[in-house]
C-alpha cells in the first residue's frame, strides 16, 4: 500500500491537522525560512496541509483557517507564530468560530522564543523552527477535544473596610443590583477622608463631599452595612466564599438612640478621641463622629468603668428612650458571597519612628494628620491649640527612606502639604511657612497650578531634608536644621510647629486579610494586583479584587476610580450567573487509581478526596498546578492540556533532531513568569542559547521526577526549571513542591553517577531579563561541558524507575 | 497613634467627683472593693479593724468619680461614695 493511500477506517481514526506558520509582517520570516519550516511538516502522516502567511492574526488569517477547517475536515490546528500568552486567545475565538473545541489548537512560539532571539543565526533559528512546530504537532496530536468549564456564580459581595473606597464599590454594586455586605471595623463608615478637613487641589470641604456619600450607603437597600466588626473567617473560592464577621458590641441600640448626648454629660471615663488623632478627649460613651453613619452613639468597652459587673451604670441610667442595652454581646454573623472586594486602606506612618523628629517627645512636633484635625476645629471657631506664627513643614517622613524601611514614594503628601501651608498661610497670612521637601511632586490634574498658588501666596520651598530637630526645654519651640541645596546654604531656625508630612504605609487590617485570603504584597508592603499594567484591581486569587489605598498609596480621585474599576471587574464576573475558565484541571485515571489515597493531602487548594475508593477532583477548587501528579504511584493523575503523554510526547520531539555532538536543554518555564519572562527576553532581542527548547507548563509542579529522569534517559543534556518566585507565584505551594520534586531527580541521577548539575531549578520575576539569559547560557555551558551522557548510566537510571521513584517509601 | 497622647483638652474637660467614706469596723477583708474599683482608688491598708481585718484606705482620692460600684459590691455595707461636685478629667489608661 503507498503511503498516500488510507482505508476509510483508518482515514477516520486519523486526525487531520492543519499547519499554518505566519510570517508575522516580517517579524519572523526575516529570521526563520517560514516556507521551509511549512513544507518540512507536510511529510508527516497527520497533517493535511501546511500554509504560510503574511499576517495569521489579520482577519483574513483567520479566515484562512476558518475556511480550511470547513474545506478540509481539519480537527487539530498548529500556529506557528508568536507568543501563546499573546495571540492565543484570538485563535482560540477562531477555532471556536469555525464550530471547534478552542482546545485542539497549539502554537509554537516562533517569534519570541526563536526568531527574535535568535535573530542572528537564521539558519539555526529556521532549524530550532522546525523542532518548535514538531514539538507542537506531538502535543497537538494529544489534544482532548475539551469544552471552557462553566461555574455559576450569584450576585453577593462582600466589602471588606468602609472607607471611600469601599463606599464607591458598595454604592456601585448596590446600584447595580447586587447584594453588599460592608463590614468595617471602626463604629462609623468614612475611613480616613472623614478626618480630613479640605482636599487637595480643589480645597474641597472633605466630610461634605463625603457625608452624603455616606447617607447613600445606608439608605440604599442592597447593601447591608456591618460596623464595629471584623473578618474572623473566609473559607471557599469564586461563587463561595463563606464568610464569618464579628460583630462587636456598641452597647447601644442604633434604632433607638437618638443622639441626644444625655449620656456623655453623665459619664465619668475619659479617653483620648480616636477621630481627632488622640488631641482631643471624649468619654467611653460617644459619637464617633459628627457625621456618623449609622449615626449613634457607641459604648467602648475598654476606655468604661467595666460592664461586667456595671460599675457607674449613669449612661444606661439617664438615656431616655432606653438605648443603652448592656446586654449586647459579640455576634457572629455567617453568609456566603460570590466575590470580594478589599478596600482596608492604609495607616500613616508612625512618626515615632524617625527618632531624629522627636515625635511624641516634642510638644510641638505634629504629623500632618493632626493638622487637618486642627484646621477643622480651627475652622469652627474651637482651635485646639495655637499654631503659631512660624511652621515648618518636612516632607517624606517615613516614605523614600531605607533607615525606616520604606523606599517608596507615598504619592500625596508634596499635595497635602501644599494644601495644609496655603490652607495655614491663608487663615492667617502674618504666618512665616516652610516647606522642606525633597521633591515637588504635583503629578495630577490641577496639582502644578495648586503648587504655583502656594508660592504665589507666600509658602517657601526650601528644597532640602531636616536631619534633626532639637526642642529648646524652656519655650518648647522647635529649631530645625536643613541644607537649602538650591542655594547652598544652611538654614538654622526656629519654628513654633513642626509638622511631619507622614507617609501611607499598609495597616494591620491589610495584613490579617492578606493572610486569610492568602494575598500577595508587592515589595513596598501593599497588596499586590495581578498584574500591573493590565489587571491593577485584580488579585491572583480568583473573584477577590482590590480598592483603594490598600493596593498602594494614592489620592481620593484614584481610590474612587480603583473602586469602580474594581465593581466593574465584580460585575464582569458575576452577571452573566456563570463565568468561564479554561479546563487545566487534574483529572484521574480512574482505571488505574487504587484508592490509596496518598494524593488527597498534597493537593495545596484541597481539591482532592476519595469517593468509593477513587480519587475525586473537584474541579470548582482545583488550580490546574499539577502538584498532586508526581505523588501517585500507578500514575493516575494526569492534567488537561497538559497531560503526562503530552508532556513525554514534547520531550521527545524537542530531542528527535539531536544530532551527533549536539547538546539538548530543557527548559520548563511556567505561564505566569518563566514562560512570559522568556517572550520578555526576545522581544527584547537578547540572545541565548540555540540548542535550549522551551516547553510550556501552567507551573513547575507540573514537572514531576518521573519525567525529568525520563527527559534525561531520551537525551536530554541539561533540565532548568523556570518558575515564579514564591511571593508572586499563584500557586502558593509550587516552590516547595518544585524543591521536592527537583531533589528528588537529583537523588537517583546521583544514584546512577550522573552529574547532578545537569538539573537546575530557579526563580524569578518578569523582569530578570539578564538573569534568564545567564542561567540558560550556564546551563547549556554545563550540559556541553559534562557531554552526553554515556549507554551505562542511561541505562541504569531506566532500570526500575517506578521503583526508585515510589519503590517502599511512600512518604516522599 | 502609636505615641501616647495627653489630648489637650484634657484639663477643660469635667467629670463627677466623688468621696468615699468607709466604717472600717464593719469591714471583713474580703477585698473586693480594692480589687473592683475601676479607678484604684483604695488598697489594702495595714491596720487592723477589731475584727482582725485590714479596710481599705483611699490611695487616691482624686480618681474616685462616684461610680458607686464599691457601695454596690460590699457585701457588709461598709463602704460607699458620694458626690462631690466635679474635677479635671483625666485619662485612665
Amino acid at each position: 500500500m503507498s503511503s498516500t493511500e488510507f482505508t476509510s477506517r483508518e482515514q477516520s481514526q486519523m486526525k487531520r491537522t492543519g499547519v499554518y506558520v505566519c510570517h508575522c509582517g516580517g517579524n519572523i520570516s526575516e529570521v526563520v525560512d517560514v516556507k521551509r519550516v511549512a513544507e518540512s511538516v507536510l511529510g508527516q502522516p497527520d497533517v493535511v496541509l501546511a500554509k504560510t502567511h503574511e499576517h495569521m492574526c489579520s482577519e483574513t488569517g483567520q479566515n484562512l483557517v476558518i475556511n480550511d477547517i470547513k474545506e478540509h475536515r481539519l480537527d487539530r490546528i498548529v500556529i506557528a507564530a508568536c507568543s501563546p500568552q499573546f495571540q492565543g486567545p484570538t485563535f482560540k475565538a477562531t477555532l471556536d468560530k469555525a464550530g471547534l473545541s478552542p482546545y485542539v489548537l497549539e502554537m509554537a512560539n516562533i517569534r519570541e522564543q526563536c526568531a527574535w532571539p535568535h535573530f542572528g543565526f537564521p539558519g539555526e533559528a529556521t532549524r530550532k523552527a522546525m523542532s518548535l512546530v514538531g514539538m507542537a504537532l506531538a502535543k497537538v496530536d494529544l489534544d482532548e477535544i475539551l469544552k471552557k468549564l462553566t461555574f455559576p456564580i450569584g450576585r453577593r459581595v462582600l466589602v471588606i473596610g468602609g472607607g471611600i473606597a469601599g463606599i464607591q464599590a458598595s454604592l456601585d454594586l448596590g446600584d447595580a443590583g447586587f447584594d453588599v455586605y460592608l463590614v468595617e471595623k471602626e463604629a462609623s463608615i468614612g475611613g480616613k477622608m472623614m478626618q480630613l478637613s479640605r482636599t487637595f487641589p480643589t480645597e474641597d470641604c472633605a466630610a461634605c463631599i463625603l457625608s452624603p456619600k455616606m447617607a447613600d450607603v445606608a439608605a440604599n437597600r442592597n447593601i447591608h452595612m456591618l460596623t464595629y466588626s471584623e473578618i474572623e473567617n473566609i473559607e471557599g473560592y469564586l461563587g463561595h466564599y463563606e464568610v464569618t464577621v464579628k460583630k462587636k458590641p456598641t452597647y447601644v441600640n442604633p434604632d433607638k438612640c437618638t443622639c441626644c448626648g444625655d449620656c456623655v454629660d453623665v459619664c465619668p471615663a475619659v479617653a483620648p478621641n480616636e477621630l481627632d488623632q488622640g488631641l482631643l478627649s471624649r468619654k467611653a460613651i460617644y459619637l464617633p463622629s459628627p457625621i456618623a453613619v449609622p449615626h449613634a452613639y457607641v459604648l467602648d468597652i475598654k476606655a468604661c468603668l467595666g460592664l461586667l459587673p456595671i460599675a457607674c451604670g449613669k449612661c444606661k441610667e439617664i438615656c431616655d428612650p432606653g438605648a443603652v442595652d448592656f446586654n449586647m454581646r459579640p455576634e457572629l454573623i455567617r453568609f456566603t458571597v460570590d466575590t470580594i472586594i478589599v478596600a482596608t486602606g492604609y495607616d500613616i506612618f508612625d512618626a515615632g519612628q524617625k527618632k531624629v523628629y522627636g515625635f511624641g517627645q516634642y510638644e510641638n512636633v505634629v504629623t500632618a494628620l493632626d493638622v487637618e484635625r486642627m484646621i477643622v476645629h480651627a475652622a469652627e471657631g474651637n482651635p485646639m491649640r495655637p499654631m503659631g506664627k512660624r511652621i515648618a513643614f518636612i516632607q517624606c517622613v517615613g516614605s523614600r527612606d531605607e533607615q525606616v524601611g520604606n523606599e517608596s514614594c507615598s504619592r500625596i503628601c508634596c499635595m497635602y502639604a501644599t494644601k495644609l501651608s496655603q490652607l495655614l498661610k491663608r487663615s492667617d497670612p502674618s504666618r512665616d511657612i516652610y516647606v522642606f521637601y525633597t521633591d515637588l511632586r504635583a503629578y495630577g490634574k490641577g496639582f502644578e497650578e495648586y503648587y504655583k498658588r502656594a508660592q504665589g501666596d507666600g509658602v517657601k520651598f526650601i528644597r532640602g531634608r531636616p536631619a534633626e530637630l532639637v526642642e529648646d526645654p524652656r519655650t518648647k519651640k522647635v529649631t530645625l536644621r536643613a541644607e537649602d541645596t538650591l542655594t547652598r546654604t544652611i538654614i538654622e531656625s526656629e519654628f513654633d510647629l513642626v509638622v511631619l508630612s507622614v507617609g501611607l504605609r499598609p495597616n494591620e487590617g491589610t495584613e490579617a486579610i492578606a493572610k486569610l485570603l492568602r494575598l500577595g504584597k508587592s515589595p513596598d508592603g501593599f497588596l499586590q494586583e495581578a498584574h500591573p499594567k493590565f489587571r491593577p484591581v485584580d488579585t491572583l486569587t480568583d473573584g477577590v479584587f482590590l480598592a483603594g489605598t490598600v493596593q498602594g498609596p494614592k489620592d481620593i480621585p484614584d481610590t474612587v476610580a480603583q473602586a469602580s474599576a474594581a465593581s466593574s471587574r465584580a460585575i464582569r464576573l458575576m452577571n452573566r450567573g456563570e463565568y468561564d475558565v479554561d479546563p487545566v484541571t487534574a483529572f484521574v485515571h480512574v482505571e488505574s487509581c487504587d484508592g490509596c489515597g496518598l494524593c488527597v493531602d498534597r493537593c495545596p487548594s484541597q481539591a482532592l478526596s476519595l469517593s468509593a475508593n477513587v480519587a475525586v477532583i473537584n474541579e470548582a477548587l482545583c488550580k490546574g498546578c499539577g502538584s498532586c501528579i508526581a505523588h501517585c504511584p500507578k500514575a493516575a493523575l494526569d492534567l488537561h492540556c497538559y497531560t503526562n503523554d503530552q508532556m513525554l510526547a514534547q520531550v521527545r520531539a524537542a530531542l528527535s533532531d539531536k544530532e551527533g555532538p549536539d547538546v539538548r536543554t530543557l527548559i520548563f518555564a511556567d505561564d505566569m513568569t518563566g514562560y512570559r519572562l522568556a517572550d520578555n527576553v526576545g522581544t527584547a532581542k537578547m540572545s541565548y542559547a540555540l540548542d535550549s527548547r522551551i516547553i510550556r507548563v501552567p507551573s513547575c509542579s507540573r514537572v514531576t521526577p518521573q519525567l525529568m529522569l525520563q527527559a534525561i534517559a531520551l537525551g536530554a543534556d541539561g533540565l532548568i526549571l523556570c518558575e515564579s518566585e514564591k511571593n508572586s507565584n499563584p500557586y502558593p505551594h509550587s516552590v516547595p513542591t518544585i524543591m521536592s520534586h527537583v531533589s528528588k531527580a537529583k537523588e537517583i541521577l546521583g544514584q546512577v553517577d550522573i552529574a547532578q548539575d545537569r538539573i537546575h531549578f530557579v526563580q524569578f520575576v518578569t523582569v530578570m531579563l539578564a538573569g534568564f539569559v545567564n542561567n540558560i547560557n550556564r546551563l547549556s555551558e554545563i550540559a556541553r561541558k559534562l557531554g552526553p551522557i554515556p549507554a551505562e548510566p542511561l541505562q541504569r537510571l531506566s532500570q526500575d524507575m517506578d521503583k526508585k521513584l515510589f519503590g517502599g517509601d511512600h512518604d516522599s | 497613634m502609636g505615641v501616647v497622647r495627653i489630648p489637650y483638652d484634657i484639663k477643660k474637660v469635667k467629670i463627677p467627683r466623688g468621696e468615699v467614706h468607709i466604717i472600717k469596723e464593719r469591714c471583713k477583708g474580703c477585698g473586693f472593693c480594692i480589687e473592683y474599683c475601676p479607678n484604684g482608688v483604695l488598697i489594702r491598708s495595714d491596720e487592723f479593724n477589731a475584727k482582725g481585718y485590714h479596710p481599705p484606705i483611699i490611695a487616691k482620692p482624686e480618681r474616685c468619680v462616684n461610680c458607686g460600684l464599691c457601695q454596690l459590691i460590699c457585701p457588709e455595707f461598709a463602704i460607699w461614695s458620694t458626690p462631690k461636685g466635679e474635677m479635671e478629667a483625666f485619662i485612665r489608661n
